[in-house]
């Protein structure tokens, strides 16, 4: 797929912070791309750039063959986003909305009509068309929010952390809607921290943290290379002591042991089958008794977590 | 190369959001209409008959005139307001993403402003026009052009005190002053000749007197007329070239690459 999007050495600074740290990206048409990390990890920086909102400090992107820094109209023209925090005046109904930004996207006014109505009820907010943003709850402020890029189809569509503060059934329609608009030839680039999300719909993941670009690939590749890819987690019935924690780390084939919480453990392992009897042992030996085990393989939180040694949840922290 | 398109686009969206402000046009129109058949009466019955002698009409159709060009001034520079609550609810960003040019959302937004608080008047307008009776068509043609003139140029202020003052406070505030000096230097409450003669040199000069007069013109009270119509014309040109450009040129560079921030 040739690229769409590139992004050549951008650096976004604000005062003393480096929100954006030379990143160099490409990503292809047609593909869905997930753009992960913590919060504060420079996403949002990176999609306003690419939207002309903001201005790099240093480098720059093309949308196509536009150059943001010097033809950010035409840049603009490719692209359409859907914002983290819906972007809806409080005494705006969604109706008006969605109406008003088809128009100002050049939709004509019969597709303008169709399309509306078609999002207003396929997101469930048919009814409530007319009621002020105001009376609306967080999760029907992020679906007006969303349908706005569904309404629009444009060549590359930008998501800020498209499923936040949306129930799960509300996420699946989301989902499909994505890869609907995908089939329909728009190129998706994805922001989010909710690494499932960008596990099922990306086809391929860039994964940030402080600004920075830590790896770039399919799902499915990122956790296959991670060492001690198979995990077992072990749900213990009490806390487990420091000293076996540090005698579960020598099992044989064990890579690398996480504790969550003091008695749920994460250990990363290779051949988790032929370990696991050893494993059970040591726990029966060490009298700590097992609330459960599971076994599965690695999330894309396992592959941030490898190439950070943070959760998400602590790099956010951090 | 500017879509005009586009520029209306941006201003439909400044009027249908106005629209949407129901309590406030409510309330400026009850306030029209006090200020109108209580202020304006009561006064009138206050003063002697050498005062109507004096101006040339009664102190109620000089004073209907006026309050009408405070109540266009009042309700245009509510678009100042509008950028602040777009900011802080992040509109602006979204605005900024949208597939049109900088100049053509700034000149929309200023069209926008301008544009729909001369319409939400424009009932008021003629119910005045009403009360005074029109006695020149053409020459109220040339009046109402140029108070939409007016419209747009007070748009422009607004935009531009907005966008160069960062804090909805400071605005606020300076606003109130603004409007208190504006207003009350202006022929739009009292005639000219009353004021002590240092005021009159200010609100010779004060746009709001150019609208007031020239509505006042427009209606046919020429005699409580003391700046010229082609004076007050070119005042009001004046007014929104400078103001249109200034609100033009300082939203977009305020705008670009995150400043508004």
């Amino acid at each position: 797929m040739p690229p769409i999007i590139r992004i050549v050495g951008l650096t976004k600074k604000f005062g003393n912070l480096v929100a954006v740290d030379h990143l160099n990206l490409e990503i292809g048409e047609g593909e869905i791309f997930g753009l992960l990390g913590p919060n504060g990890a420079g996403k949002t920086t990176v999609l306003l750039v690419l939207t002309t909102v903001i201005k790099p400090t240093e480098g720059t992107a093309f949308i196509g063959p536009h150059d943001v820094t010097r033809e950010p109209d035409k840049a603009r023209t490719l692209i359409g986003m859907a914002f983290q925090d819906p972007k809806l005046l409080w005494v705006s109904t969604p109706w008006d909305v969605l109406n008003w930004h088809a128009k100002v996207c050049g939709l004509s006014a019969d597709e303008r009509k169709k399309r509306v109505r078609w999002i207003l009820e396929e997101l469930g907010l048919w009814g409530d068309r007319r009621k002020t943003i105001h009376t609306f709850s967080g999760g029907m402020r992020k679906r007006v929010e969303i349908a706005k890029i569904l309404i629009q189809r444009p060549k590359i569509a930008i998501i800020d952390e498209p499923t936040t503060q949306i129930d799960v059934v509300g996420k699946h329609r989301i989902w499909n809607m994505i890869r609907a608009l995908r089939d329909e030839g728009s190129t998706i680039l994805l922001a989010t921290n909710e690494l499932y999300e960008a596990d099922i719909l990306s086809d391929r993941v860039a994964i940030m943290h402080k600004g920075r670009l830590l790896v770039c690939d399919n799902p499915k590749k990122l956790k296959d290379n991670i060492p001690g890819g198979d995990i077992i987690e072990v749900f213990l019935e009490k806390d487990i002591p420091k000293k076996s924690f540090e005698e579960v780390k020598k099992i044989n084939r064990v890579v690398k042991v996480l504790a969550t919480n003091p008695n749920h453990l994460k250990i990363y392992l290779n051949k988790a089958e032929e370990v696991l009897p050893q494993i059970t042992e040591f726990f029966l030996k060490t009298r700590i008794p097992i609330k459960s085990i599971q076994m599965s393989e690695p999330s894309l939180d396992d592959v941030f977590a490898h190439y950070t040694g943070l959760t998400i949840e602590e790099a956010e922290k951090k | 190369m500017i879509s005009l398109r586009n520029v209306w686009i941006v201003a439909e969206r400044d009027l249908r959001t106005f629209l949407q402000y129901k309590f406030l046009l409510i309330m400026r129109a009850i306030w029209f209409l006090a200020q109108i058949a209580l202020f304006g009466l009561i006064v009138n019955r206050m003063l002697k008959p050498e005062v109507e002698l004096e101006i040339g009409t009664s102190y109620f159709n000089f004073y209907a005139a006026g309050i009408i060009i405070t109540l266009l001034y009042s309700t245009t520079v509510f678009i100042g307001y509008d950028i602040y609550e777009e900011a802080d609810h992040g509109v602006i960003e979204y605005l900024l993403s949208l597939p049109v040019s900088r100049k053509e959302l700034v000149l929309g937004r200023s069209i926008g402003g301008g544009l729909r608080s001369f319409i939400y008047v424009s009932p008021m307008l003629l119910f005045v026009l009403y009360l005074i009776g029109v006695s020149n068509p053409l020459q109220f043609m040339v009046a109402f052009v140029s108070l939409f003139l007016f419209a747009f140029g007070v748009a422009g202020f607004s935009i531009t005190l907005a966008v160069s003052i960062k804090s909805s406070d400071k605005f606020d505030i300076l606003l109130g002053i603004v409007d208190a000096l504006i207003v009350r230097l202006s022929t739009t409450l009292y005639p000219l000749v009353y004021m002590p003669a240092y005021y009159r040199v200010v609100a010779r000069f004060n746009p709001l007197t150019f609208a007031a007069d020239l509505f006042r013109w427009g209606a046919g009270i020429e005699s409580a007329v003391l700046t010229s119509p082609a004076i007050a014309i070119l005042g009001i040109v004046l007014f929104f070239s400078t103001f249109t450009f200034l609100g033009i040129v300082l939203h977009e560079k305020r705008l670009e690459g995150g400043g508004w921030q």
